[in-house]
This record gives C-alpha cells, sequence and structure tokens, in this order.
C-alpha cells in the first residue's frame, strides 16, 4: 500500500556563494517576499518550502500548482527522496519513480534503445530486466526507426515519450512528474492519460506539477497551491484551481 | 459492532480517499541506520555503478581509435624515456630501473587517479543525484571500478616488462591481489570523504590536485628508495610509498617493506573510520551542496 505522509516539512537551501554582506543587501531591497533568511552562522538561506503537512493514500492524482518560484519543483524532490527536509517528518511508503527532467539519464550519443537501458538503471531496474521490456515500451513511444537514432536527433516531445514510455514500464507505486509531460503533443497526452488511469486503478499515486488547469483537472482528484514555499490551499482539485484563479485575477 | 464490521471500517477509512494531515507518522530512521543503508544498497547495486563506470570510459574517449589504450601507449612512452635517462642520472641498472618504474608508475597512476577522481565524485553526477533517487555511495564505488577498469588496461605492458627485463616472478606475485583490494577500498573512504567535502568546498579538487602533483616527486615513484640511503627509513613510513609498495614489489617479485602492509590497513581503518563518519553526518545534505 503506497502513502505519503509529511509533517511540518520545511526546506531551506543554504547559499554558500553570497557573502553576509550581499545578504543585507538583499534583505534591505525586498522584493523576494520573505523567502531569505540568515541562520545562525550567517549564511544566507533560502526558505523554499515552509510548514508543508498532507497525507496522501493510496490511488490518488495529486496536482501541484502555484506560480513560478513557488516551491513545486522542490516538493516534487522532496517527495522523491532527493531532497531530506531540513525540518519536519516525511514517510513514504512504496517505490517511487521521479521524472523531474526529461532528459536525466539520457545519454545524447546514444540510441534510444540503448537509452531505455541507461535511464533503466537509473530508475533501480536491472539491464536484464529492462531488455524484457524494450518493446513494450518501444510500441509505447511510436518512435518506431528513430529508436536506432542517437537521441540528439530527436525533439523535445521525442524525448518525452521515451522518459515516459521507460518510467511507466514498470509501474512504480508513486510517480512523480513534474511539468515538462506538457511537451508532448496531444494525441500523445490522451495516451499517457489512458496509461495513467490504468496505472492509478492499480492503487498507486500519482504526483503532477503543472501550469497547465487543463492537464491538472484532467489527471488528478486532489490538489495543492503552494505560494511563497507554504501551502495555500488544499483539498478537491476544482475548488484549488478555482481559488488559484481567484488569486491570480485578484492579482497581489 | 461485529469484528468484520470494525475491519470494513478500518479497511474502508485506509482506502479514503483525498488529502488530510490526520495519519501519525513511524519512527524516522537514525542518519546511522541511513548511511548504512546507503552504503550496502549502493554496493549491492553492483550492475548500476560497473555499467556506469563502463560508460564513463566509452564517453572518454568517444571516436578515438585507441581508446583507453592512449594511456596505455602514454605510459610505454613515458616508462621507455625515463627508465633510460633515469637509470643513467641514479646509477642504476636499467635492467632492474626500468620494471620499477613501469610498475611504481602504472601503480601511482591508480591511485593518484583515484584521488583526484574523487574529488568530482559527487559534483560529476550532479544531474543524477538532483533529479533521482540514488544511494550516494553508488558514486563513490563507481569511481573506484573506473579506475580499477583503467588500471586494466594499462597493465597489459606489465608481461612484456616482466619477460624483457627477466622479472623474477614467484609466489610474491599472490599479493598483488589483497594489495589491489585493500587499495579499493582506500579508494572508497577517501572518493566518500574528498568527493563529499568537494561539493561543499569547491576550492579543495585544485588544492588535492597540486598536493598529488608535489607528492608523485616525493614519494619514491620513479626514483629508488636506496638512492637516499641516510632518509631510507624515514620515507619508507610515507603512506603512499606503503600503498604503492604492496603492489609494485609483488609485481618485481620481492616483498614489500615490512612497514608497508601495516601502514595500508592503518590507513584503511582510520581513513574508512573518519570517512564513515562524516558520510553518517553530512550525507543527506550532499545534494543541497552540489
Amino acid at each position: 500500500m503506497a502513502s505519503i505522509n509529511l509533517r511540518d516539512v520545511s526546506v531551506e537551501f543554504p547559499i554558500y556563494q553570497l557573502g553576509a554582506r550581499s545578504l543585507k543587501k538583499m534583505l534591505i531591497s525586498g522584493g523576494t517576499r520573505g523567502n531569505l533568511a540568515r541562520d545562525a552562522h550567517d549564511r544566507v538561506m533560502v526558505r523554499a518550502l515552509h510548514d508543508i503537512s498532507f497525507d496522501i493514500a493510496n490511488g490518488e492524482r495529486l496536482g501541484l500548482i502555484g506560480a513560478n518560484g513557488a516551491g513545486k519543483t522542490t516538493l516534487l524532490k522532496v517527495l522523491a527522496g532527493i531532497y531530506k527536509p531540513t525540518q519536519g517528518r516525511i514517510h513514504i511508503a512504496g517505490h517511487t519513480t521521479a521524472l523531474i527532467n526529461a532528459s536525466v539519464g539520457l545519454n545524447q550519443d546514444a540510441t534510444g534503445r540503448e537509452n531505455i537501458i541507461l535511464r533503466g538503471l537509473y530508475m533501480d531496474i536491472h539491464p536484464r530486466q529492462m531488455r524484457d521490456r524494450i518493446e513494450q515500451v518501444a510500441e509505447f513511444t511510436e518512435l518506431g526507426t528513430y529508436l536506432d537514432m542517437p537521441v540528439r536527433t530527436y525533439s523535445s516531445g521525442m524525448m518525452v515519450r521515451l522518459a515516459f514510455a521507460v518510467s511507466t514500464c514498470i509501474r512504480p507505486e508513486i510517480l512523480i512528474l513534474d511539468e515538462w509531460l506538457a511537451a508532448g503533443d496531444a494525441q500523445f497526452l490522451a495516451k499517457a492519460q489512458r496509461r495513467m488511469e490504468e496505472f492509478v486503478e492499480h492503487s498507486s499515486i500519482l504526483v503532477l506539477a503543472s501550469h497547465s488547469f487543463e492537464l491538472i483537472e484532467q489527471w488528478c482528484r486532489v490538489a495543492v497551491y503552494l505560494k511563497d514555499g507554504g501551502i495555500e490551499a488544499m483539498g478537491a482539485v476544482e475548488d484549488v484551481v478555482a481559488r488559484y484563479k481567484e488569486d491570480v485575477a485578484g492579482g497581489d | 459492532m461485529s469484528i468484520d464490521q470494525t475491519f470494513s471500517d478500518a479497511a474502508a477509512q485506509g482506502a479514503a480517499r483525498g488529502i488530510g494531515t490526520g495519519a501519525v507518522l513511524p519512527v524516522q530512521a537514525s542518519r546511522l541506520a541511513e548511511a548504512v543503508t546507503d552504503l550496502a544498497a549502493g554496493f549491492t547495486r553492483r550492475w548500476i555503478w560497473s555499467r556506469l563506470a563502463y560508460q564513463d570510459i566509452k564517453l572518454r574517449y568517444r571516436g578515438s581509435v585507441l581508446g583507453p589504450f592512449w594511456v596505455t601507449l602514454t605510459n610505454l612512452i613515458m616508462i621507455s624515456a625515463m627508465g633510460a635517462i633515469y637509470a643513467q642520472l641514479f646509477h642504476v641498472d636499467a635492467e632492474t630501473y626500468v620494471p620499477y618504474i613501469m610498475m611504481g608508475i602504472l601503480v601511482w597512476q591508480f591511485i593518484s587517479g583515484t584521488i583526484n577522481e574523487a574529488c568530482a565524485t559527487f559534483t560529476d553526477a550532479k544531474d543524477v543525484i538532483q533529479q533521482v533517487p540514488m544511494p550516494f555511495s553508488v558514486q563513490a564505488y563507481r569511481v573506484v571500478y573506473r579506475n580499477l577498469i583503467v588500471f586494466a588496461h594499462n597493465v597489459v605492458i606489465v608481461p612484456f616488462g616482466i619477460i624483457l627485463f627477466k622479472v623474477p616472478v614467484d609466489w610474491h606475485l599472490v599479493e598483488v591481489i589483497p594489495g589491489l583490494f585493500l587499495l579499493s577500498l582506500n579508494g572508497l573512504w577517501i572518493s566518500l570523504l574528498l568527493g563529499g567535502i568537494s561539493t561543499r568546498f569547491r576550492d579543495i579538487p585544485p588544492i588535492i590536485s597540486n598536493v598529488v602533483q608535489v607528492l608523485f616527486f616525493l614519494t619514491p615513484v620513479f626514483w629508488p628508495l636506496d638512492a637516499v640511503q641516510n632518509l631510507r627509513k624515514a620515507l619508507a613510513l610515507n603512506p603512499f610509498f606503503a600503498w604503492i609498495d604492496v603492489v609494485r614489489a609483488p609485481l618485481l617479485g620481492v616483498a614489500p617493506e615490512p612497514t608497508s602492509w601495516p601502514i595500508l590497513i592503518g590507513c584503511v581503518l582510520v581513513g574508512g573510520f573518519c570517512s564513515f563518519l562524516f558520510f553518517v553526518r553530512f550525507r543527506e545534505r550532499i545534494a543541497y551542496w552540489i
């Protein structure tokens, strides 16, 4: 049974390249909406997330929305286990696959087929196991003969197809997707959604961050609206999206 | 309410969809437990790090005809040239000096290559570390394994050296195996420690590469220990000499200095312990520093 639980999770990035002096300048100049702070050692800290708490149970599809810099990708990385929260607690049950960047693990000079194996490595799938699935993946991508060409000849949409097909070929219990998925065309998105529905039916969790309300409303049942690193609203996807639209329309 | 009903209620609750904040979280694993898990999980993923290491080498020599054997060829030329000149300089017999410098340089390259690349253990894997959850130790195993592959390419000239210069081959040769094993363990703690520190302090890699360059001249790699009779005892205590000696001496058919094995084992234990403490404390910070 997959589940995600977060309690008062905060993530702060230390910025070492800036001296304490430049910190003063930045704090005075404002405009960064108070996400900067100073820690005990006088280091500049960027508070990317603060006091995030929520529980997601089996079979749920969660959408993350918010403006640029609201902390969506950081939260995805926390859920993926890449960043350990600097404060708070997190509990993730289930095998997680994160697709934060479509091109990660893709070797530009290797062919599509070679990259299927390589990307499998990063997803903790043994090459032997991956070889059995290569045809299934190839079929889903509809890339045909392109699969025998180096990946550098691919368009970004084609890379997305490849990455998505590999990532969903093992049906992880928790799938974490960043907004790059929108790079796919409408036909591919429809196909991806069918796979995703089938995938969520097998009691898994999907977390998707996107700027596209359409995509979020189509794919997700619940949503979290992030603002300046905190949760502004969460609940049923329609309500949260409506709230976000209101905020955007109303201005700051 | 029957027991069955209670169960089904609980099941219904468990399957309840939506987003809330009601669940009770289990106790978090300690840093120590997480570090040990990382090291063990990384080690068992041999199929990841061996393949990544192999791919690193393939990428480094993409499009070249000789590939990694370029280094082998470079070594051959350097060893021949240095062997001819330095044998005269140190007034030693070329027949004993050339094999000495050959084995010395090969082992030194393994050690110095590992140390230099150790600094980039995590920074080179930046993309992966920031995008995919994977045990950090995988990167350290990868660095050591990559250098072992390079070493394997370089040692192909050793049999020729042994035959050409009639180097005695005896049971000492077996010592090469535990020697390389300990050097690999040594490389592992160096990779974890230097790799970790280098992500936080970006001045470390150039400092290390300078230190390694100086050590090449200070350590009996290309000059024989006997060339400095009055300092011989002190020089044998140089840990870098000990590290080279445990592999070089057996390749030359002689016993290592009596101090060499204890020094190497000591380095592995002490260095390994310090590196482990560092890893336990700062492992989770690496993703932030990078």
